[in-house]
C-alpha cells in the first residue's frame, strides 16, 4: 500500500475541519506557481513500505547479533543501517532542485483526454532517475539526463466546458534503493480549455435569407468572382488568383460573389428553443461544420461578436468564445 | 510501488547472482544438495525469463516447499539448531526466487538476502569472510537499484557502481555505532551449532584421532605473551585430561564421579614467575579452553576444574578471546586425594598381558615410581620406535601390546596411550593430557600461532612430593617433534598436509610466500583481537581513550559530531551548487524589483513582458517614484543586454 493511500485512509478518519486544515497547510506549504524549483520546503521523504520491512529486518538482525554475541553481525547490521541513512540523502537528491514548468495549453472537447505538458529540467551534472508522475498514483516513469530537459504530459479526461484545472499532481522518486520515498505535490496552475460538446442542431433557420435547404449554406453562389483581395495564409489554394501571380502581380485571392449581408452568421439568438448549454453545443457543431467547409462565417453571442472570416485561428477563437461564454474569464 | 509492477530483468539477474554468491561459503557447513536446489531454481527461473519454461503451478510450489523442509529434516534429523535453520532459509530463498514475478518479490528476496549474509558471519568472522559479505551486500544493493531504475533508460549508471558508492559512504559511518553500541548480554538462548563437523580435538582418544588433525593447517588459537615468549618446547597447551579408560577408549572423568562435580575447590599456592598472555581461540563447539600449566583464567565466567584446566561457561561457538596468567613452576596436587588416586590408576587387568609382564619385570627391578617412569622412557628411546603420522592400522583388541611389541610406528597419541597404560599397570596415577604443543612464532607481531596440526597428547604422572608431572613419551622417540615442532619433525613425510595442497604452510620455504603468510597472520590477529573480539573491557578501554571519560553527553556529542564529519563531505557533494542553476544577475535584480512592487500591491501579470509591466506600473505611480523605477529598470536592461559594460 502506498503511503498516499495511507494518508487518505488517515484523512477519512480525521474530522473534517482537521482535514481542511491539512489541505490548507499543504497549499500554503506548496503554493501553486507556473514554474517551480524543488527545494527542501517542497519535498517530503519517508521510508517506503519496503523500507519499513527493511528496518524491521535490521531490528531482527540486531537481536540476532546480540543473541549470538557476534561482532561481525553487529557490523553488518550497522552497515546496512548506515546504507539506509546514506540512501536518505541520495533519494532526496534525486528530486532536489529539479525545475518544473507548465508548457503549452491544450484545448479539447468533453470526453477527450486533455494533456498537460510539464517541462522538467535537471540542473548540473547529475542524472535524475526513476522519477514517477501522476495525478493520484505516480505511474509515468521518466529519467532526465544531466543538464537535460524533457517534456512529460499527464492526461486527464474532461467533461464540462470552460477552463479545466486538474490541480495538483504527484511527483515521486524511490531511486536508488526503493527503501525511501521522496515526493511532492505540485500545482503548476495547469489549465486546459474545454469546448462545448458539439451537438447537431435540430433545424437550421437561416438568418435573413433562407435560400439554403441544407444545414449549412453552400459558400459563394455560383462562379462569379466578386472581388480580389490580398492573399492571406490559410486561403484555399483553388481560390488563389494564379493567373495574376503568373503575370508577376502580387498574390491575390478570389472572393466569390456573395454580398456582405449574405455572410454566414452563426447566431446564438437564432435558435427558437434550447437552453444556453444546448445552444452552445449546437453552435459548436455549426462552427466545426462551417470551418470544414472552408467558408467565411461569423459568430454572434449575446454581447459578443466575431467578425466573419475563416481559418484555424478564427475557428479556435470562436470555439474559445463558446467555451467561455457566461464564465468568469479567469476562473 | 504497485504490487503488479514486474520484476525488471536486471534485478532478476542481480538477485540470482547474489543468491548463488551467498550460498557458496555456507556450503562448507551444509549438505551439498542445497546448492543443487539453488542451481535448479535459478536455472528454472532463467528459463521462465527466456520464455522457454513456465512458472511452477501453485500445487507444485507447495509440493516443493514440503519436499525441501522434509529434506532438511532428513539431512539434519532435526529442525532446531543453526545449520538446519540456515538450510531452511536458503531453500526458502531459492523457492521464492523461482516464483518471483513482481518487484515486491524482488524486495522480499533482497531483504531476505541481507539476513542470509548475517548467517555467513555466524560460521566465520575472518577477514576474507568480511570482504566476501561486503561483496554480497553490494550485489543485493545492486538488485535493489535495478528494481528502481527505469528499465527503458539505457544511459543510467550501472547498479554495481552506485551500490559500491553507497557502501563506501556507509562504511566509515558504520564505525560510530560499532564503537558505541553497548554489547549487551543475549536476550534469550539461541540455537547452537551441533550438526556441523566439529573442528579441533575431540574429547575422546582412540588411536587415529590426532592424525586427522595432522592434516589440517587451520588455526586453533593464537596467543600473545605480555613478556618474552617461552621456548616452543615448553609450550604445552593443556586442553583436557583423559583419565577414564573404557573399552580401549580414553575419556574424561564424568563430573558425577568426582566431588563438587569436578570443580577446583582451592587454587594451589603459586610458585615462581607468572606468565601473562592473551588467547584468541577459533570456535570449537566445545567448552574447554587452553592454557599452560598452572593457568588461572582472568575472564569472568571461566570455570576452573580440579585437574587444573578451565572451561568456558558455554560451548565456544565464535572466536573467543581470554586472558590467562600461568605459573609454570607451581606443583599441582601434592596431596593426592584417595578418590583421585583410585580413579587415575584404574586399568582393566585382563588387557595387554605382555605389557603387564614387562612392567612387572621393571617393578621387580626397582619399585620406585620415578625409576619406572625413566625405565619406560628409556625403553621407548632404545627400542626401534618410529614417529609417523601414517602408522599401520591396529585392529587388535589389545592395542598397547600390538603397538609396543609389533608395529612400533605411531605418533603422539600412540605413545601417550601406551605410556599411560603402562604407568597405570605399575600402579602409578597417570592420565593423558590432550592439547597442543608448540606453535609458530609470527615475527611480525610476536604472537604464537597454534594450528590444528600442532595437536598433541602427552601424559601426566603423579609422583610423591612433586604432584602431577608432565611426561612426554613422544619426546623420547622424536625429540624434533618437541624441539622444532611438527612441521620440522615431518619435513620429509609425504603424509604431512597431504590433503591441503594449497596450504601456505607447504610453501613456507619460499621467502615471499612466508613473508606474506606472516603478514596476513599478524593482520588476522589484529582483526580477531580488535574487531571480532571487540566488546566488554576492550570497548570501555577504547571509548575511554576516545572520550577521556565515558558520559552520556560526551557519547552523544561524539556520535553526532562524527556523523556530521563523515556524512558532511558526501552530502555537500550531492547537494553542491550546480553551474547554470542561478539565474543571471539581471534577472535576479528584476525579480527583486518585482517582489518590492508586489509588497506594494502591484502584481506582474502572467506572461507580461518586463517592459510592459514597468510602463504599466509607472502610470499608476506619482511622478517621482515612476522616474526612480524607470532609472532602476534602465540599469537592469543595461545589465541584461550589455553585460560587459556593467
Amino acid at each position: 500500500m502506498s503511503s498516499r493511500a495511507n494518508s487518505i485512509a488517515l484523512g477519512s478518519r480525521l474530522a473534517r475541519p482537521l482535514r481542511q486544515r491539512w489541505q490548507r497547510w499543504l497549499r500554503r506549504r506548496l503554493p501553486s506557481a507556473p514554474e517551480v524549483i524543488l527545494t527542501q520546503r517542497r519535498l517530503f521523504i519517508f521510508p517506503s513500505a519496503a523500507g519499513l520491512v527493511f528496518l524491521l529486518m535490521l531490528l531482527v538482525m540486531l537481536v540476532a547479533a546480540i543473541n549470538y554475541q557476534n561482532n561481525m553481525a553487529y557490523a553488518l547490521t550497522f552497515l546496512l543501517g548506515c546504507v539506509f541513512v546514506v540512501a536518505v540523502h541520495h533519494t532526496f537528491a534525486n528530486l532536489h532542485r529539479l525545475r518544473l514548468r507548465a508548457v503549452g495549453l491544450d484545448s479539447v472537447f468533453p470526453g477527450q483526454q486533455a494533456s498537460f505538458a510539464i517541462r522538467m529540467t535537471a540542473p548540473g551534472k547529475r542524472r535524475y532517475q526513476g522519477l514517477r508522475l501522476g495525478w493520484e498514483s505516480a505511474d509515468t516513469l521518466v529519467d532526465i539526463g544531466p543538464g537535460a530537459s524533457i517534456t512529460v504530459s499527464l492526461y486527464h479526461s474532461v467533461t464540462r466546458r470552460g477552463w479545466y484545472r486538474p490541480g495538483k499532481f504527484l511527483l515521486e522518486s524511490r531511486y536508488p534503493l526503493g527503501l525511501l520515498r521522496c515526493w511532492t505535490w505540485l500545482d503548476l496552475d495547469f489549465r486546459a480549455l474545454v469546448y462545448p460538446q458539439p451537438v447537431d442542431p435540430p433545424v437550421m433557420s437561416r438568418d435573413g435569407g433562407g435560400q439554403s435547404d441544407g444545414l449549412l449554406p453552400v459558400p459563394g453562389s455560383g462562379d462569379d468572382i466578386a472581388d480580389f483581395r490580398d492573399y492571406r495564409p490559410g486561403d484555399a489554394l483553388r481560390a488563389v488568383n494564379w493567373q495574376a501571380w503568373a503575370k508577376g502581380q502580387p498574390l491575390t485571392t478570389k472572393v466569390y460573389g456573395e454580398p456582405e449581408s449574405d455572410d454566414l452568421w452563426l447566431d446564438f439568438s437564432s435558435f427558437s428553443s434550447g437552453t444556453t448549454e444546448q445552444r452552445l453545443s449546437w453552435l459548436c457543431a455549426l462552427v466545426l461544420a462551417a470551418d470544414a467547409s472552408g467558408d467565411v462565417w461569423g459568430l454572434r453571442l449575446p454581447g459578443y461578436e466575431i467578425a466573419p472570416a475563416r481559418g484555424e485561428g478564427h475557428r479556435d477563437a470562436a470555439l474559445q468564445a463558446l467555451a467561455l461564454y457566461g464564465m468568469d474569464s479567469d476562473s | 510501488m504497485k504490487a503488479s509492477a514486474q520484476l525488471p530483468r536486471d534485478a532478476l539477474f542481480w538477485l540470482i547472482g547474489s543468491q548463488l554468491l551467498m550460498l557458496l561459503p555456507l556450503l562448507l557447513y551444509l549438505p551439498p544438495w542445497i546448492l543443487a536446489v539453488a542451481l535448479a531454481a535459478s536455472l528454472w527461473r532463467f528459463q521462465v525469463y527466456q520464455g522457454r519454461w513456465s512458472y511452477p503451478a501453485r500445487w507444485a510450489r507447495a509440493l516443493l516447499a514440503i519436499a525441501a523442509a522434509a529434506a532438511v529434516l532428513v539431512s539434519f534429523r532435526s529442525l532446531l539448531g543453526l545449520e538446519p535453520m540456515v538450510a531452511l532459509l536458503l531453500v526458502a530463498s531459492s523457492l521464492k526466487l523461482l516464483e518471483a514475478k513482481s518487484s515486491r518479490d524482488g524486495y522480499v528476496l533482497a531483504i531476505l538476502g541481507f539476513f542470509i549474509c548475517l548467517n555467513i558471519f555466524l560460521f566465520d568472522q575472518s577477514i576474507p569472510s568480511a570482504i566476501y559479505v561486503l561483496l554480497c551486500v553490494a550485489l543485493l544493493l545492486s538488485a535493489l537499484i535495478a528494481l528502481n531504475q527505469n528499465p527503458n533508460a539505457q544511459a543510467g549508471k550501472r547498479p554495481l557502481g552506485v551500490s559500491v558508492g553507497l557502501v563506501a559512504q556507509a562504511l566509515p559511518l558504520m564505525v560510530l555505532p560499532f564503537l558505541f553500541f553497548p554489547r549487551i548480554a543475549p536476550l534469550w538462548s539461541v540455537p547452537i551449532k551441533r550438526h556441523g563437523a566439529e573442528t579441533g580435538m575431540s574429547d575422546t582418544l582412540r588411536p587415529g584421532d590426532v592424525a586427522r588433525l595432522g592434516q589440517n593447517d587451520a588455526v586453533a588459537f593464537r596467543a600473545q605473551f605480555a613478556g618474552d615468549i617461552p621456548p616452543l618446547s615448553a609450550l604445552y597447551w593443556r586442553g583436557l585430561t583423559l583419565g577414564s579408560f573404557d573399552d580401549g577408549t580414553w575419556r574424561q572423568h564424568r563430573a558425577r564421579s568426582m566431588p563438587n562435580y569436578g570443580r577446583l575447590e582451592a587454587p594451589p599456592a603459586t610458585v615462581g614467575e607468572p606468565l601473562a598472555y592473551r588467547i584468541i581461540q577459533a570456535p570449537t563447539q566445545q567448552r574447554w579452553l587452553y592454557g599452560l600449566r598452572y593457568a588461572e583464567p582472568q575472564n569472568p565466567g571461566a570455570i576452573a576444574i580440579s585437574d587444573f584446566r578451565f572451561v568456558a561457561p558455554a560451548a565456544v561457538e565464535f572466536e573467543m578471546g581470554y586472558r590467562v596468567i600461568s605459573w609454570p613452576g607451581t606443583p599441582l596436587e601434592v596431596d593426592l586425594p584417595e578418590w583421585r588416586r583410585r580413579l587415575e590408576t584404574e586399568y582393566p587387568a585382563r588387557r595387554d598381558a605382555r605389557t603387564r609382564a614387562l612392567v612387572a619385570s621393571w617393578l621387580s627391578d626397582n619399585p620406585d615410581p620415578v625409576a619406572v617412569v625413566e625405565r619406560a622412557l628409556r625403553w621407548f628411546r632404545e627400542q626401534p620406535f618410529y614417529y609417523t603420522l601414517e602408522p599401520p592400522p591396529i585392529v587388535d583388541r589389545d592395542f598397547v601390546d600390538a603397538f609396543l611389541f609389533e608395529s612400533r610406528r605411531g605418533f603422539c597419541e600412540h605413545y601417550a596411550y601406551s605410556f599411560t597404560a603402562m604407568m597405570r599397570q605399575a600402579g602409578i596415577p597417570a592420565r593423558i593430557v590432550a592439547g597442543y604443543q608448540g606453535g609458530e612464532i609470527n615475527p611480525v607481531n610476536g604472537t604464537v600461532v597454534v594450528r590444528q596440526l600442532d595437536a598433541h597428547a602427552w601424559s601426566e604422572v603423579w609422583l610423591e612430593g612433586q604432584g602431577w608431572v608432565r611426561v612426554d613419551p613422544t619426546g623420547a622417540v622424536s625429540p624434533e617433534r618437541i624441539e622444532l615442532g611438527i612441521s620440522e619433525a615431518l619435513r620429509d613425510d609425504a603424509s604431512f598436509l597431504a590433503n591441503s595442497p594449497m596450504s601456505a604452510l607447504r610453501y613456507r620455504d619460499i621467502g615471499v610466500i612466508n613473508w606474506l603468510r606472516m603478514r596476513y597472520d599478524a593482520m588476522a590477529w589484529q582483526w580477531q583481537s580488535l574487531v571480532v573480539g571487540f566488546g566488554g573491557d576492550t570497548q570501555i578501554e577504547v571509548l575511554k581513550r576516545l572520550l577521556g571519560e565515558i558520559t552520556p553527553s560526551r557519547m552523544v556529542l561524539f556520535t553526532l559530531g562524527g556523523a556530521l564529519l563523515i556524512l558532511g563531505p558526501g552530502t555537500w557533494w550531492l547537494f553542491r551548487p550546480q553551474p547554470g542553476e542561478r539565474p543571471p544577475p539581471a534577472e535576479r535584480d528584476f525579480q527583486r524589483l518585482c517582489r518590492r512592487l508586489e509588497r506594494r500591491g502591484i502584481k506582474r501579470l502572467r506572461g507580461e513582458a518586463p517592459r510592459t509591466f514597468v510602463e504599466r506600473v509607472k502610470t499608476g505611480l506619482p511622478e517621482r517614484e515612476a522616474r526612480q523605477i524607470e532609472s532602476e529598470f534602465a540599469l537592469i536592461e543595461a545589465k541584461l543586454y550589455e553585460p560587459a559594460r556593467t
